[in-house]
């Protein structure tokens, strides 16, 4: 690449070098020159409405904005002369004059402050605590650098009511100084359209279609408008009245394998809030709901798990520590590996997969160990296994130039990668969209094709037998209700250079599954294209790595280039159990009857079984280690605050009872120690330069390794539709994760009536 | 998808440009702009209905409610206002019992002011359905509204 | 082009039939305001005529001429006789004119406004010699009201596409060239040379360029744009091939309001004949020229007249300005490089091409070349469309041309409601861009709106910036927050609660907007709140001050009353008033309840209209308020 010559201007009589392709405000930032501006951002493209980043150019008449401005070599620029300074305050008391601005300029303004701590959540009438955003409102900022200390226009209080139907957010318009940002990102960065401007003038509001929820107009709650918002129109229902965060820290989200990173805010030593990072190379900033609202509300549930406790005849008893690991001990020594079953969660991090695969293997002697994907893929686990481990990075998506999305709908989850489709959509690749019911992407698809699940393979394979004809020639093997359209796409995806095929989890949780891993693999290896699995499994690529599955070693899986063969020794859950540990997993139907059951979690199961023990775990943002997302990157996870209670990390709870059992077994005493095992286990695993490659595994492996799999409910089900963490729905305890479930269960309900 | 409406749509490109001319082909065809076709059109032109909405509810030009029977517009151009255009929206307003873009009760008419028909030298007028009349004064207003039904 | 040349041989020789009719000939005005005056009611009372009395004579329906206060115009040529015009045409004098014509042989001269013939005939006076068309100069309205605008033979006939064709056989920096030697300005308002946009447009890089014609004509009170698309479309559109030639741009479109119906169907029939004589599409006439266009119509924007929404508005998203750099002509319509023109200016290129820069010169003065149309409406005594050189003075304007006010002259708003408002002493102000603006005024597309003592200066002012207020996309702050205060100042004055300091609020404001405003509607909006409190502060003053409104129209500061000497007592104003504020037994004076009248002029008209007592209805400044 060749070097950008930069330009040279003159800004406030300094002469600079700036880079080119800048508008006159970046240059002027980047120069450590302050313009005031509101309704710009990073990320966002420039709008010019709010008027208080004017400048004066010589050359230009009148007063051009700074942020729509390009600089121009030799262009002489003056940002803070006398008229500019005053036009500047004029037109911030005219804004001002839209915005109840008591906050600034109450006369009891400095008497009050040492009140205000008793006087929050009160309503308008009663003054001063409108606005969530003290402290934190830019506009505030903004009138103190610009220097107004008074207003002389009266305020138009517009009198709206304050929108708290939706869930996750709260929105008072009234705060409202139409910058236009959470428009700007809700189309320009997250291609959604759930916010547009209505009517115009002083009329003009901001809001969906009609007078629609939220919910109702296809709003993906990812937040983006509430974290880019400058005032207090928007503001998270959970942690509006906690004011300003005292510190942030940046993890990784591990409700899905996408793997996004998170900027957590911190007040108190709790989790308030999560932030998207505009800048990480995997999400790009595009955080769904999950990751976006979903965090803090589960780990301050008032249900967390604080002390060890032991099932008695007349309830719980709490324990000690000590007490908790003698007990656990003490059932397990006594246990015949065949009479034990130990049950793990993808959502754990790989060095709790790692540690938890010692335990079985080294303390228990066993080999049985299962986990949720498990059972949820049961025997047609291995194709899956190997289509996931064999699956595209995120960003191929931006490249490709013809996508083919199978049962895959982005609003509630997987928003990187559905946003990225969007995009890619948007500038020209060929979008088709396959499902059995609507999909938030059919809005930019060329072509979106309803049917049923079982006929989703058969349109995969006149798609592929048609592009390895090379076209036209010969008859296509097609229903008749298709064969225009499918030639026609089949046709543009043959003449497409890249192709991607994104299955998403109505196909992985239909029946017709296995032919539809197989067609994907005939794309994929004879046609050349990529494919992506968008699956629930977080730490999926980590289990298999980590070797948390049975019969499958630590670091097998990653020999690139090799083949492997997965073979499960059969697991039998109609068989009763001595003792059952179900380690960071809620999910009680893969429960077999068993004498004793431990349970390690953050959250009580909901379930009539009672556990005999419970040992309580902390949480992500309580503990340190790494995470595997479904590209094959390994990603960090930072301890943000204490654990809750008593909680502890869930290899330290291993480590202590393989420790008493064993002794001189798994004597980890940090995160650092398990990783220096891996690292000797698991060669290359850690080196974060590169995602880690996978061998290819044998998919024509088909022994029936599970007798006893829980009933599936097929079409939708649970893992897809309703995401939890550890086994623990999200709608159990994030009031808005219910409401957005309750939503999608009755719109597909009346979706399959309507058919 | 109703008939009428994939006509419609059939008549133009699925270029972003159409959405506008769509819109003033439905509200030619349906009177107003429903729901229902804001989402047909949504799915056609591949924009979102909040979008539509959000362009539509711009234009003076565009309604979401359904009309009256015969529309009553009064011109409140310039020369219309210094001869008296305000007055007679006024007293449309009072004796219809509607605000202006309301409709009466009785669907019989809708009430709407323009900003201008460019029949300048003939102020003030008023349009009722596609007629214009020109030089118009209260009381001859009122005679003329009792033709329609 | 020479099929073009056949066609028009053959047009010439139709035209000249047309002209040396053998048959009778009868034109109806029936541009829009012709038919709002009546017209399309005369036309099938002719009609009627026609058949009935079994007479041969051919109707046409011709666009515009101008004189409005004539509407509707009925114009009748016999063979071998001059086209006589006939004014403010009723059914009962039509019958009278047509049978004078028809079976008397002789012109109906007492209706007679005019005739288009050289010599005296029958003392009906030159119909150019009329006191409203002597001192204008039609180049842009040469043929509006003589022709047939849906006929392009007759465009033809007249020279139309001439200049087309001379254009063709340069090259397009030389067209280029020729407008700049004619010094044509931008008619839409800022007056910007077009040359130099034009050459901006034809150096940007780019395939695609579009050229757009702005007939989005929302000044209320305008309607040149509208006149001249319906009385000779053809003009328009050939000034828009040259225009297309120029820049380069192979695609056109006409961004017209959908509050011109008429306009839009005139345009339409013309397209569909420039394409059957291949004045559309590829290889226009033979060149390598190849140009199309299509029609959009707004949805009711006025903010859509600014470039960059109206761009914005045919891209299908709501009209919102955008900020400028980048200019529409370097990134406009989805980022080509594109010139948007002015209906005008697009129909001043035929003439300037096929005369020449030089004879298009002679007009106008220096810098000001040309000349301008305007729509003079208001309280004047011949409103009408007119077309005059630039530089000529108000006063010309508005008493020779437009005959003067009924009453006394008070103030003329030039420049619609961007504009300023001016008073008597600017009379004399010659009408230039210039001029215009260093008077706190703008040209602006058009509009010239008088008004006398009845007008209130206050009223006007509030009027203007209401509209605007209401037109603002609500995008910038200065705009959309700014006007709305602006709007809320006026309305305390015309309710008589003002204070002197919210005259000071108000230059304030004005002067915010004006600079920080981000599009050329937001800054001009203050305009006439600017001009009217320079020129007619004491109006202000009075309102706040007396709580008087000298021309009676702020409805807080006047009142009703019946005068008792000359109410007759015929209850028609007891009838029409609404809340019962009028009582009086018949033939006796009736009472008028001050505290009940709501003052909506009910009683004031029925008692002029009645003509029984006249006037025993006045409206007169209330009593000071205490």
């Amino acid at each position: 690449m060749t070097r950008e010559k930069k330009l040279k201007v003159t800004i406030d009589s300094r002469e600079l070098e700036v880079r080119p392709n800048t508008t006159i405000l970046q240059a002027a930032r980047e120069s450590d020159v302050y313009i005031p501006s509101l309704c710009t951002l990073e990320h966002l493209p420039s709008y010019g409405a709010c008027r208080l980043c004017i400048v004066e150019v010589d050359g230009l008449r009148g007063y051009p904005t700074s942020c729509t401005t390009p600089v121009e070599e030799g262009m002489v620029i003056r940002t803070d002369t006398s008229e500019l300074r005053s036009l500047r305050q004029e037109i911030l008391k005219l804004l001002l004059s839209e915005h109840p601005a008591s906050c600034l300029f109450c006369e009891e303004h400095d008497e009050c402050k040492e009140f205000q701590g008793t006087i929050r959540k009160v309503g308008v009438t009663t003054g001063c605590r409108y606005c969530p955003n003290d402290a934190r409102c830019e506009l505030q900022e903004i009138t103190e650098k610009v220097g107004l200390t008074e207003t002389s226009y009266p305020v138009y209080y517009r009198g709206f009511p304050v929108e708290k139907y939706d869930p996750f957010y709260d929105r008072d318009y009234n705060l409202c100084i139409l910058c236009g940002r959470c428009v700007r990102v809700c189309n320009s960065v997250r291609l959604n359209g759930t916010l547009s401007f209505k009517q115009r003038g002083k009329l003009t509001t901001i809001g969906p279609a009609f007078d629609r929820t939220h919910l109702e107009a296809g709003c993906e709650f990812c937040g983006a408008c509430v974290s880019v918002c400058p005032t207090g129109v928007l503001s998270t229902k959970v942690s509006k009245w906690y004011g300003k965060p005292d510190s942030q820290v940046a993890t990784t989200c591990v409700y899905c394998p996408v793997g996004c990173r998170l900027e957590l805010q911190l007040k108190n030593n709790e989790v308030i809030d999560a932030l998207p990072d505009y800048d990480s190379p995997v999400d790009q900033g595009l955080l769904c709901v999950k990751g976006r609202f979903a965090i803090p509300e589960y780990i301050l549930s008032p249900e967390r798990l604080g002390t060890p406790s032991r099932l008695t005849p007349v309830g719980y008893e709490v324990i000690s520590w000590d007490q908790a690991i003698d007990e656990a001990a003490g059932r397990l020594r006594g246990t015949k590996p065949e009479e034990s079953l130990v049950v793990v969660s993808p959502q754990l991090s790989n060095e709790d997969l790692f540690v938890a695969q010692q335990f079985t293997r080294q303390v228990l002697g066993s080999d049985s160990m299962i986990s949720s994907v498990m059972v949820d893929l049961g025997n047609d686990l291995v194709p899956f296994l190997e289509l996931a481990a064999g699956g595209s990075t995120f960003d191929t998506i931006e490249g490709a130039r013809g996508i083919l999305t199978v049962g895959f709908d982005s609003t509630y989850g997987y928003s990187p990668v559905g946003t990225r489709i969007k995009k890619a959509a948007q500038e020209g690749a060929l979008l088709v969209t396959l499902g059995a019911c609507d999909s938030n992407l059919d809005m930019l698809s060329e072509t979106a094709f309803q049917m049923d699940h079982s006929r989703w393979a058969e349109f995969l394979g006149v798609l592929a037998d048609y592009q390895a004809r090379g076209g036209g020639k010969g008859k296509l093997k097609a229903r008749k209700e298709w064969t225009d359209d499918i030639e026609r796409i089949s046709r543009a995806f043959s003449d497409s250079s890249t192709n991607i095929l994104v299955v998403g989890p109505e196909a992985i949780f239909s029946r017709a599954r296995r032919e539809v891993f197989e067609k994907a693999r005939v794309l994929r290896d004879k046609l050349g294209w990529k494919i992506i699995i968008a699956h629930p499994y977080t730490n999926l690529l980590g289990m298999l790595a980590m070797g948390a599955f049975p019969g499958v070693k630590p670091g097998e899986c990653l020999r690139e280039g090799t083949s492997v063969t997965l073979s499960f020794p059969l697991i039998d859950l109609t068989k009763r159990k001595k003792v059952v540990y179900f380690i960071g997993e809620g999910r009680f139907d893969m429960l077999p009857d068993c004498d004793y059951l431990i349970y390690q979690n953050g959250l009580p199961p909901a379930t009539s079984r009672q556990p005999d023990l419970i040992l309580p775990a902390s949480l992500f943002t309580e503990s340190s280690g790494t995470t595997t997302n479904g590209e094959g990157r390994v990603l960090k996870i930072e301890k943000a605050t204490e654990p809750f209670m008593d909680a502890k990390s869930d290899w330290w709870i291993l480590s202590r009872i393989a420790e008493k059992m064993n002794k001189g077994k798994l004597k980890y005493k940090d995160v650092a120690g398990v990783q220096t095992v891996i690292k000797r286990q698991v060669k290359g695993f850690y080196d974060s330069r590169r995602r880690i490659g996978f061998a290819r595994i044998n998919a024509e492996e088909t022994t029936k390794w599970l007798k006893g799999a829980p009933n599936q409910e097929w079409e939708g089900s649970g893992a897809g539709k309703n995401p939890s963490y550890r086994g623990i729905p999200l709608a159990r305890v994030v009031a808005g994760m219910k409401v957005v479930d309750e939503w999608v269960n009755t719109s597909l309900l009346s979706e399959k009536e309507a058919r | 998808m109703p008939e009428p409406i994939r006509t419609i749509l059939e008549k133009h490109s699925r270029e972003p440009d159409e959405l506008i001319p769509i819109l003033q082909d439905v509200q030619k065809e349906y009177g107003y702009i429903s729901a229902e076709s804001v989402k047909g059109i949504s799915k056609y032109l591949r924009i979102s209905e909040n979008t539509i909405y959000g362009v539509s509810s711009f234009y003076a030009q565009f309604r979401f409610t359904e009309p009256g029977r015969h529309s009553v517009k009064v011109c409140l151009g310039t020369a219309c206002h210094v001869r008296g255009g305000a007055t007679l929206l006024e007293m449309l307003e009072r004796g219809l019992g509607v605000h202006c873009g309301e409709t009466t009760e009785d669907k019989r008419f809708g009430l709407e002011r323009v900003a201008c028909l460019g029949c300048c030298a003939l102020s003030p007028v008023v349009q009722i359905d596609k007629e214009i009349f020109s030089r118009m004064t209260v009381n001859r207003l009122t005679e003329q509204l009792k033709e329609y039904e | 082009m020479n099929k073009l040349k056949k066609k028009i041989n053959l047009a010439k020789k139709k035209w000249e039939e047309f002209v040396d009719n053998r048959e009778p000939i009868i034109y109806v005005g029936a541009a829009s305001c012709g038919r709002a005056a009546g017209a399309l009611d005369l036309l099938s009372d002719i009609n009627r005529f026609i058949e009935e009395s079994k007479v041969k004579a051919k109707v046409v329906e011709v666009g515009c001429i101008g004189p409005c206060y004539l509407e509707p115009l009925i114009d009748v040529k016999m063979p071998g006789e001059p086209r006589v015009s006939y004014n403010n045409v009723t059914a009962k004098t039509l019958q009278n004119i047509l049978k004078a014509h028809f079976q008397e042989g002789i012109p109906f001269a007492r209706a007679a406004i005019g005739h288009f013939g050289s010599d005296s005939y029958h003392g009906i006076p030159r119909f150019y010699d009329l006191p409203m068309l002597k001192p204008q100069v039609r180049i842009v309205l040469r043929n509006c009201g003589l022709i047939n605008p849906e006929d392009i033979d007759q465009y033809l006939a007249v020279d139309g596409y001439q200049g087309l064709m001379k254009a063709l056989q340069m090259s397009p920096d030389d067209v280029i060239g020729v407008v700049r030697q004619a010094g044509l300005r931008g008619r839409g308002g800022a007056g910007f040379p077009t040359f130099k946009k034009w050459t901006v447009c034809r150096n940007a890089p780019g395939e695609q360029k579009y050229l757009i014609c702005n007939a989005d004509e929302g000044d209320p009170g305008a309607f040149m744009n509208r006149s001249l698309i319906e009385s000779d479309p053809h003009a328009v559109l050939e000034g828009m091939l040259i225009a297309a030639y120029a820049i380069g741009a192979s695609k056109g479109i006409i961004y017209i309001r959908a509050e011109y119906p008429l306009a839009i169907e005139r345009l339409k029939t013309a397209i569909a004949q420039m394409r059957e004589y291949g004045l559309l599409g590829t290889k226009i006439l033979g060149s390598n020229f190849s140009f199309d266009i299509k029609i959009k119509e707004g949805a009711g924007a006025f903010v859509c007249g600014e470039e960059t929404a109206l761009i914005g508005s045919i891209e299908g998203k709501r009209g919102m300005p955008k900020s400028r750099p980048p200019f529409p002509a370097i990134s406009g319509l989805h980022g080509c490089p594109t010139i948007i023109n002015n209906v005008e200016s697009l129909g001043t290129l035929p003439n300037i091409l096929r005369n020449g820069a030089e004879w298009y010169t002679k007009y106008g003065k220096e810098g000001n070349r040309g000349t301008k149309t305007f729509s003079l409406v208001g309280k004047i005594r011949r409103p009408g469309l007119i077309e005059v050189q630039l530089g000529t003075p108000l006063r010309e304007i508005i008493f020779d041309i437009g005959g003067g006010v009924q009453k006394t002259f008070k103030a003329i708003q030039t420049g619609g409601p961007s504009g300023g408002c001016l008073s008597e002493e600017f009379l004399d102000l010659p009408v230039d861009y210039e001029s215009l603006a260093s008077v706190g005024s703008i040209m602006g597309s058009g509009g010239l709106i008088v008004m006398d003592e009845d007008t209130c200066i206050v009223d006007v002012a509030k009027y203007f910036l209401d509209f605007t207020q209401k037109e603002s996309c609500g995008k910038c702050v200065p705009c959309r927050v700014g006007t709305r205060h602006m709007v809320e100042l006026l309305d305390k004055i015309t309710h008589g609660e003002g204070t002197p300091d919210d005259l000071l609020s108000l230059r304030t404001l004005g002067d915010t907007i004006k600079k920080g405003a981000l599009c050329g509607l937001g800054q001009t909006a203050p305009n006439p709140v600017l001009t009217t409190l320079r020129y007619f502060r004491n109006e202000y003053l009075e309102h706040i001050k007396d709580q008087r409104c000298r021309a009676t129209v702020c409805k807080d500061l006047i009142e009703y009353r019946v005068i008792k000497e000359k109410c007759t007592g015929c209850q028609s104003c007891v009838r029409v008033c609404p809340t019962g504020a009028i009582t009086g037994p018949r033939s006796e004076p009736h009472n008028l309840d001050v505290t009940k009248c709501i003052k909506c002029r009910s009683c004031y008209e029925i008692c002029r209209f009645d003509a029984i007592a006249g006037d025993a209805i006045v409206i007169r400044t209330a009593e000071k308020k205490s």
